[in-house]
């Protein structure tokens, strides 16, 4: 922890305890992104020399000093103002992103095929990101209070449902690459104590969503069946009794089949005899945790009905959910269709671009894969311009610095004695890790392409003010206390 | 919670935060520095291969006059995405290269689907339209350098062939050969030398900065390669022979061939109707080969290597010589004829002419009785089980002269014939037929199909006294000593070469001695021309017409076969043309010219064809 002898009584100035390293690596950060803006859109034919307005990187530089005001603003504000008003910060975060459902074309357009966005002027914004902030303070209201314990079933439910109102707005909205970045919150559940064979058995579901179109229902269903009877058995103990289960499920599915088999021609499938096995299963596991009272159990119970529904239906969510280009994304990701120059062509050509650049780059203006290849260059794809033009050694620079600002996050919230403080810099460290896991994975062929940008770094106004007042509210709640402190 | 267990949970999110860091690290060193293939694709990317096309090869006859000549003409391409925003002239533009306004709309839209893929919006601008159109600035457009064909003596359509552009099944064919938009020889000498008028393409590697602009060529040149030209083929083809053969045979349905018998060198090969070669060339090529394909007299079917014809008369040659290499024949043997040949209902019907006759002069008046009695001597010998064993005996020597199979020749597309095999006749006739059921075969009628180059053939065999080479349409090939090795081997028939003596003296008879033969209007003074008329019944009408002839007697320059469909008897049309060309080749000259005009102005009636 970093001793406070910094801090004397009599330096009252406006950045007292405030982080100077998480306030550098921000403005490197931002610094970063301008470079590699100039580069991806630099275009000879404006004229009026390299500082004319027309330029992109001079827009996106107006944007940045804009940003750094209302960051300024935001380090002038009490920051008790931000616990006092989260939730009413969240019910406008949820009208905003209602709004641009319910709005007319003419007020929210249809961008990309996502009605996510508010037509503002001279400029679109996308209020999704400005959302993911007041969840993140609602989150951290709702968290930090003092009678909130993370094992109470109904306290967690609570949580539950401030992100998937928002999330099934956004899923509406048609944007399911923003909405995902709600489901990074896990990270500061498992943080705050949420029992890890929660956490596991989420993460899995999540994963075989992903890839539930790879098997079949009934082999799904097996595969839940086990993984939430094995989860259940290592968070209450006794896992002799659980495999008994286990066995008597599968042993009665068997059954089931058997004999209807017998009696009927082809009167049952497989999959209907494990529905309804597991289906009785849960009845029973439901009357005896209730009876015995074990909420964790129930919790389980209810977790698995959810991915019961969610993951044998992937496929129709798979249809229905996600966009044809998302679709043919996410199947030309996992191999399932592979065609260069159609589906797999961004990902091919970033691919390209970040490989030609090497170990030291091409230089400053000198790429030309990302410039001409690379579709979305100066948004979702900007790391083709860093990659190619600054090489491995650029890269990880930037990587460095993000990685760098999500631990300094952390460690920020850790030292907070503030509950709220921690959860929230929990909150905007998730928020920039998922971000920018997602959108460097997608650019190297690690993870579906889907949309979001790279925080700080990719052009666009409202992305980078959200973003900037993200880190801003951390960085002044993390001042606060010591500040508190000292002058009390 | 507690203070430990919070300290774990905090340490173990440091280490999921800097595993997902490292996982990412770890895949940008791999695709950044230990795979190079990126590096690679991206130089594909930025470099743009400008293919620099070889001309093709040129045709020239036997005596050095070009046949086909490659004249330079250009592709007009465009790179959508350089257009630019601005746009351009459209109506100028139009103008300059002369396109409508349609078509130009038409292939921009097609242009914009791949925009920064070349896209040719026409082709065969000539070399004046492509300076005009470099006199305007277009950005995004430009010209490619191609060859197109011409021919100057408009001449020898099918045996030339056509030049086209690849389809899926050429590239295919071609293994990695050739991309889209190359050109292919379609067929005739086109397709048959394709190999040799080709060429090698050449690239010219450019590189382009980081505004996609050409920055110059890339590494100097290095890897730049040269186009090779296609090579320069010899035809054996006459072109004046030709020509005046295709003269000769216009509004006539059939085919000549002439061949040079020392050699196997095809000096003729005119298949009727043909066609304009030069109709195949160009942006009306496609509408041209339309029309064609609609013409019921099919100009683009090649008859001289692909018909199938009865040889009618002309195939008694062959029936001699077989008999007299069998010994059921002498050449003194003489035949009684009697208005035909008749055995019980069936009859064979024949002119009058003197009988008996021996086998010189049944060759010169061709006479039907005579070859009747060979041919079912030379099946029906006591030699052989059978008739059906003698049919096979007979049909293996008629092969020897190259009927019924392919000739080999270097001409795609030739056809077989048809030799009637014993087991054609078992499945037809059950198993129980005789020499008298086949007997039709005697005179070259029946099931005997040929092609008017197999008839040459035997004319040129006869004409060489016993054996042929294989008739061939190249002559020499520029840059290379010889042709291939198959067209200097003598190919010698089953008949031993002194049968073949009487038969040519037949033919002799049959042109020179006045009254004795029906082939007198073929006599040319001093060059002891040899010849034999056929007149072949057909299915569709009146009989065809045909005449096999070489000259002189001794030492013989040229072979001839010309088959008219329904020209009636052999000596009507059929004769004088080949006796014209003849004329013309061996002397150079054209003494009757009344008969040109004869031959010239015949029109045959077609209704088969026509009335379709």
């Amino acid at each position: 922890m970093i001793t406070n002898n910094r801090h004397n009584a009599n330096q009252t100035s406006l950045f007292e305890g405030v982080d100077r390293i998480a306030i550098l690596l921000y403005v490197l950060l931002v610094i970063c992104g301008l470079i590699s803006i100039t580069s991806a859109c630099y275009d000879e034919t404006i004229e009026g020399g390299f500082f004319t307005f027309a330029h992109s990187h001079v827009k996106q530089a107006l944007w940045a000093c804009g940003a750094l005001v209302i960051g300024i603003i935001i380090l002038l504000l009490d920051s008790r103002y931000y616990h006092m008003y989260a939730y009413y910060a969240y019910a406008l975060g949820v009208l905003l992103i209602t709004g641009t459902i319910i709005l007319p074309e003419a007020l929210a357009p249809t961008i990309n095929g996502a009605k996510a966005w508010y037509d503002v002027g001279p400029f679109n914004v996308q209020p999704v990101e400005f959302t993911k902030i007041t969840v993140a303070l609602a989150m951290a209201r709702v968290m930090s209070n003092y009678s909130f314990s993370i094992s109470n079933t109904h306290h967690l439910m609570r949580v539950g449902m401030i992100i998937f109102l928002p999330l099934a707005i956004i899923i509406l909205q048609n944007d399911t690459g923003s909405g995902v970045v709600l489901c990074s919150f896990l990270f500061v559940l498992y943080r705050e104590g949420l029992n890890k064979w929660i956490c596991i058995p989420i993460l899995i579901v999540a994963t075989l969503f992903i890839f539930s179109f790879l098997f079949t229902p009934l082999f799904l269903l097996i595969l839940l069946v086990v993984i939430f009877t094995l989860s259940n058995a290592m968070m209450i103990g006794n896992l002799r009794a659980h495999i008994i289960f286990l066995a008597s499920v599968c042993g009665s599915a068997l059954l089931l089949y058997g004999v209807s088999e017998l009696l009927f021609t082809n009167a049952l499938s497989g999959y209907t005899c494990m529905i309804i096995a597991s289906l009785g299963g849960v009845i029973a596991a439901g009357i005896y945790a209730v009876r015995r009272n074990i909420p964790a159990m129930l919790l389980t119970i209810g977790i698995f009905i959810g991915s019961m529904v969610f993951v044998p239906t992937a496929d129709k969510i798979f249809e229905s959910v996600l966009k044809p280009h998302q679709k043919e994304r996410i199947l030309s990701f996992l191999g399932i269709v592979s065609d260069p120059s159609g589906v797999d062509y961004n990902v091919n050509q970033s691919k390209i671009a970040i490989g030609s650049g090497g170990i030291i780059g091409k230089g400053f203006l000198q790429g030309t894969q990302s410039k001409y290849f690379v579709p979305e260059k100066q948004t979702d794809f900007i790391f083709c311009t860093v990659g190619e033009e600054w090489g491995f050694i650029g890269s990880i620079i930037v990587l460095g610095l993000l990685c760098a600002l999500i631990l300094r996050l952390m460690k920020m919230g850790e030292r907070s004695q503030e509950p709220f403080c921690r959860i929230y810099n929990y909150c905007v460290a998730s928020i920039l890790l998922f971000h920018a896991m997602v959108n460097v994975g997608m650019t190297i062929g690690l993870i579906p392409v889907m949309g979001i940008p790279l925080p700080f770094i990719s052009y666009g106004g409202s992305s980078l003010v959200a973003f900037t007042i993200l880190v801003f509210i951390a960085i002044r709640l993390d001042a606060t206390p010591r500040k508190g402190l000292m002058t009390a | 919670m507690q203070q430990n267990e919070a300290y774990t949970r905090r340490t173990i999110l440091q280490f999921i935060v800097l595993l997902i860091f490292g996982v990412i690290i770890l895949r940008l060193a791999s695709i950044q520095i230990f795979d190079s293939s990126y590096k690679n694709q991206a130089k594909g990317n930025v470099l743009r291969y400008e293919v620099q096309y070889a001309p093709r090869g040129e045709v020239i006859d036997r005596n050095g006059e070009y046949l086909v000549q490659s004249k330079e003409c250009y592709d007009l391409m465009v790179i959508y995405r350089e257009i630019g925003k601005q746009g351009f002239d459209t109506t100028r533009f139009c103008d300059v290269v002369g396109i409508s306004r349609e078509k130009l709309d038409r292939e921009l839209r097609n242009a914009r689907m791949n925009p920064r893929a070349p896209y040719m919006i026409t082709n065969y601008l000539p070399k004046e339209v492509k300076l005009r159109f470099e006199e305007h600035h277009f950005p995004g457009f430009y010209t490619v350098y191609r060859t197109a064909r011409q021919y100057p003596r408009k001449i020898g359509g099918n045996l030339l062939g056509y030049v086209g552009e690849v389809d899926k099944n050429d590239i295919e064919r071609g293994e990695g050969e050739y991309k889209m938009r190359d050109y292919i020889g379609k067929s005739g000498v086109e397709a048959a030398y394709e190999p040799i008028l080709r060429g090698k393409d050449g690239v010219k590697i450019m590189e382009r900065d980081a505004h996609g602009a050409i920055k110059g060529s890339y590494m100097d040149g290095l890897y730049d390669t040269l186009p090779i030209p296609g090579k320069r083929i010899t035809c054996t083809i006459d072109a004046r022979l030709q020509a005046f053969a295709e003269e000769l045979m216009k509004d006539k349905v059939g085919a000549v061939v002439a061949i040079e018998p020392s050699t196997g060198e095809i000096l003729v090969m005119a298949s009727s109707p043909t066609y304009d070669p030069d109709e195949l060339v160009g942006r009306e090529r496609g509408n041209n080969y339309m029309r064609m394909l609609g013409n019921k007299r099919q100009p683009l079917f090649n008859r001289a290597v692909k018909a199938k014809y009865p040889p009618g008369s002309t195939f008694k040659l062959v029936q001699g010589l077989i008999g007299l290499q069998e010994g059921v024949l002498t050449p003194s043997m003489a035949y009684p004829c009697h208005g035909g040949y008749h055995v019980g209902k069936i009859s064979q019907k024949c002119h009058a002419h003197a009988s008996p006759l021996d086998l010189r002069n049944a060759v010169a008046q061709s006479c039907n009785a005579y070859f009747c009695y060979v041919f079912r001597d030379i099946i029906e010998n006591k030699k052989y089980e059978n008739v059906k064993e003698g049919l096979e005996v007979w049909g293996d020597y008629v092969r020897s002269f190259g009927y019924g199979r392919k000739l080999d020749s270097d001409f795609l597309g030739e056809g077989p014939g048809t030799v009637p095999t014993r087991e054609l006749y078992d499945k037809r006739y059950r198993g129980s037929w005789n020499s008298l059921t086949v007997l039709s075969l005697s005179i070259g009628q029946g099931e005997l199909g040929c092609t008017p180059m197999q008839m040459a053939n035997l004319a040129a065999t006869v004409a060489n006294r016993g054996y042929y080479y294989i008739p061939h349409i190249v002559k020499a090939i520029e840059g290379q000593d010889s042709i291939d090795r198959r067209f200097y081997e003598k190919q010698y028939t089953k008949v031993d070469a002194k049968h073949f003596e009487p038969i040519a003296e037949g033919m002799w008879r049959g042109v020179n001695v006045e009254g004795a033969g029906t082939s007198w209007r073929a006599y040319l003074p001093g060059w002891d021309v040899c010849g034999k008329t056929g007149t072949a019944q057909n299915p569709h009408g009146r009989d065809h017409s045909t005449f096999l002839s070489f000259a002189p007697k001794d030492n013989p320059k040229i072979a001839i076969s010309v088959y008219v469909e329904n020209g009636g008897f052999g000596a009507t049309i059929a004769l004088p043309i080949a006796s014209l060309l003849e004329e013309f080749y061996l002397t150079d000259t054209i003494t009757r010219p009344q008969l040109v005009e004869q031959v010239k102005n015949m029109k045959i009636y077609y209704p088969h064809y026509d009335n379709k």
